[in-house]
């Protein structure tokens, strides 16, 4: 990456920015770090591309602002634990996946509960963005050690850089301590995102209440336990008018309540996964450990109605919950093993089998979801991320909407492989990513469509470097 | 034995997906079994194959009745006791499964806490797995010899042709939710055209039972709930009372009135029918969800048949699986 080129021409793509509603066949002239032109005219900017620039012809990809995960797990810090994930390793994934910036959770540890740590995450973020990676932005505790009981100081948090405050993992259970973050995330102006699921409800649950659960004769997980915390928190925070977010809703009750709160003007939003849009839960059968999840998949009728709530615009984010596990946490009983699959590399194309296979929404409507949206939600877009404009910063994903291939794990840059999707064959594929101006991912992808220019040269490479 | 290709290694997880044809040949292989005599120590067709017992939940009978039928058969027998085991120094079920397998065994029979333990076995290890109550998933073993029980109490001729309880109506009584042999029961009786009225609370009898068959293909039998007991004695061919499981509750779960409601005593076993038989995979707790006059009534009472159907049932097993 020493010798990337400052100057990129991304030329002949369908450029799709969903927050300004642009959709049209144009050039991108990329250079320091910003975007300085987009141009419908077709081949206008050629005469931009000149020696030591890079043009890439992305004819039949969609160009769209980086994608944006707000709900990752990168492990890091992990003092005492298992290595299964660094930031360096997971803003790789990332980047690969076709995120330009994730969000990563506070369940570390220590817990990222301290300024201190965020510190520390922020340094590793920095170099690991250096590295080829994403950009990481880091979600903190809304209460210490994500204990449920003292707060953490918002303000000092807020102004080092926290994007959003969440016990991801475990909801704030207490009503009196739930009240006081959603005031105290509200002072900051920033969101709380909840872990919806009822303590007491879900001891020793590992998969849906179902006759599967009833078959295989493990705990079943109630979907009241996801929609009667949400509902606890949706009243009080009626009165307090917190930006508060439902994190990987999993059942139709949690849409009728958000749906509810939303129509009575609550700042509520909520987010999907790709698990809980595509599979079941008799996906668990045969004691599937790789389908164990938190919260769990659920029915057939709650798969419809999430698309569905996505459609009416009732959900309206789309998260990964990429969560590392080493293989013998998987490799064990269902009611032993981990909770959790990894989703940086191949959620895009999920999403899409999820969605736009189906009709549910088209490319803009769905990018929309993975761009502004989550960037609105973890006040991103201020800064410019989420969306293409002439001088804001040039972080910009490339789709090949037709490429189908087989998802393998193994191939993943996390150190863990335990994906659910293993030997799922899908379609679409995020070719290239540029995270601020430079290309870090896609030479091998594009290898082929592009041939080289202002030469005589009859060598194949996968990128001119003119 | 260690170098077993795993392809033809055969187990026994679960009831659950067996033919009616399987089910039945199990069963009256164990009922020819009876007529064989015991060849003494060391002898019988299964005679220089181990197996071993690894039980990590306490058992009397199911732990004595697998090593006799392996003795019955000829077999060497180790036992693990999980209490004097480095299970509980905190190794995990497959480590010490490894272990033991490693020592060279053909067969190992386990019973542990988590569903699904004896299906994690069979993935990871080359010897035959016998699942002997797996959480609350199943028990296969109890559920055949339950099966062998009633097949030869309903038989018409002198030998078991598989029809004999189709469109029979059997009784599973107690706390259903918790119970891996209700499970494996359902299955077998259900796959045998039975259909089956499972009753309790509704708390123990979760609606999701009603489903619990769905993909049976052909569905030959049926299941039902009930939480009346009274309301449908008249009409049973066959009651199956279930242990109510303290340990596995708080009591509160169970209620003061659950043996009012849900036992069976004397004027309830009036009104079954006169060839209804009663059925109880044991230990019971005596008058409570049985009382002990119909317990030890040797006409009603088919208790001590299914504990000596249960070593020739496992004999019929070990069979199957290993010679």
């Amino acid at each position: 990456m020493d010798q990337a080129p400052t100057k990129i021409v991304l030329r002949g793509g369908r450029v799709i920015d969903p927050a300004s509603g642009f959709d049209a066949s144009a050039d991108i002239l990329i250079e320091d770090g910003r975007i300085i032109e987009i141009q419908t005219k077709p081949g206008s900017l050629s005469g931009q591309h000149q020696p030591g620039s890079l043009l890439l012809d992305v004819e039949g990809c969609l160009v769209t602002p980086g994608l944006i995960d707000p709900h990752v797990h990168l492990r890091e810090p992990s003092v005492g634990q298992l290595h299964t994930e660094t930031i360096a390793s997971g803003s790789r994934g990332a980047a690969c996946g076709g995120f330009t910036t994730v969000c990563c959770m506070p369940n570390t540890s220590p817990a990222l509960d301290c300024v201190d740590v965020l510190e520390l995450v922020q340094q590793q973020a920095t170099k690991a963005m250096l590295a080829g990676g994403s950009r990481v932005f880091a979600v903190v505790c809304a209460t210490l050690g994500r204990k449920g009981a003292a707060t953490v100081d918002f303000s000092a948090l807020s102004d080092a850089g926290a994007v959003g405050f969440s016990d991801d993992g475990d909801a704030v259970a207490q009503d009196e301590v739930m009240a006081k973050v959603l005031r105290e995330v509200k002072k900051v102006d920033r969101v709380f995102m909840q872990h919806c699921q009822d303590p007491v409800m879900t001891i020793g649950s590992v998969m849906n209440t179902s006759p599967t659960a009833t078959r295989l004769g493990l705990i079943g997980w109630p979907p009241e336990a996801e929609s009667t915390l949400l509902e606890r928190d949706l009243k009080l925070n009626a009165e307090i008018g917190a930006n508060y977010h439902a994190q990987h809703l999993s059942s139709r009750l949690s849409i009728a309540a958000l749906r509810e709160a939303q129509s009575a003007g609550q700042n509520a939003t909520g987010e999907a996964s790709p698990h809980h849009l595509l599979l079941t839960d008799e996906f668990c059968d045969g004691y599937n450990t790789q389908a164990k999840i938190n919260p769990p998949l659920r029915s057939a009728e709650d798969v419809e109605a999430l698309r569905t709530a996505i459609a009416q615009g009732v959900i309206t984010v789309l998260a990964t919950d990429h969560a590392p596990h080493p293989p013998q946490t998987k490799d064990t009983d269902f009611a032993s093993a981990a909770f959790g699959t990894i989703g940086l590399e191949c959620a895009l194309p999920l999403y899409a089998q999820a969605l736009i296979e189906t009709g549910v929404l088209n490319w803009p409507q769905m990018l929309a979801m993975m761009t502004i949206n989550p960037a609105r939600l973890v006040g991103l877009d201020d800064r410019g991320f989420g969306t293409l404009q002439v001088g804001g910063t040039a972080d910009i994903t490339i789709i090949d909407p037709e490429m189908k291939w087989k998802i393998d794990p193994n191939a993943f840059h996390s150190p863990c492989n335990n994906s659910m999707f293993a030997g799922f064959s899908v379609k679409s594929r995020a070719v290239a990513t540029i995270v601020a101006g430079r290309l870090v991912h896609g030479e091998e992808a594009l290898m082929g469509r592009n041939r080289p220019t202002g030469s005589a040269t009859s060598d194949q490479t996968p990128i001119s470097h003119a | 034995m260690l170098t077993a290709d795993p392809a033809t290694i055969r187990h026994l997880l679960q009831l659950e997906g067996h033919s009616a044809t399987e089910l039945t040949a199990l069963a009256k292989r164990a009922a020819e079994l009876n007529h064989e005599p015991d060849r003494g120590p060391g002898h019988g067709p299964l005679a220089g194959k181990t197996l071993a017992n690894l039980f990590f939940e306490d058992s009397t009978r199911t732990r004595l009745s697998f090593t006799r039928a392996a003795q019955r058969m000829g077999m060497h027998v180790l036992d693990l006791y999980a209490k004097s085991s480095s299970v509980s120094k905190g190794e995990t079920l497959l480590d010490t499964a490894r272990n033991v397998h490693a020592m060279g065994v053909d067969a190992i029979v386990v019973r542990c806490t988590p569903s699904g333990g004896p299906a994690l076995l069979a993935d990871h290890l080359d010897c035959s797995i016998i699942n002997a109550g797996d959480g609350k998933h199943e028990h296969p073993t109890q559920g055949l010899l339950d099966l062998m029980t009633l097949l030869e109490h309903f038989k018409v001729g002198q030998t078991i042709t598989g029809d004999e309880l189709h469109g029979k109506r059997i009784a599973i009584v107690g706390d259903i939710d918790s119970s891996r042999v209700a499970r494996s029961n359902i299955h077998a009786l259900t796959t045998l055209g039975a259909h089956v009225v499972l009753i309790g609370p509704p708390k123990l009898v979760p609606e999701t039972f009603l489903e619990i068959t769905k993909h049976l293909d052909p569905p030959v039998g049926s299941v039902e709930i009930a939480h009346d007991l009274d309301a449908v004695l008249a009409d049973l061919d066959a009651i199956m009372m279930l242990r109510v499981q303290f340990e596995r509750h708080e009591r509160d779960i169970i209620g003061p009135d659950y043996a009012d409601k849900f036992g069976l005593n004397q004027a309830r076993a009036a009104q079954l029918k006169p060839t209804a038989p009663v059925l109880h995979p044991g230990p019971i707790n005596r008058d409570f969800e049985l009382a002990s006059a119909v317990a030890d009534d040797p006409k009603r009472s088919l208790i001590m048949q299914q504990v000596s159907n249960g070593v020739v049932v496992r004999m019929a097993v070990l069979e199957k699986l290993l010679a």
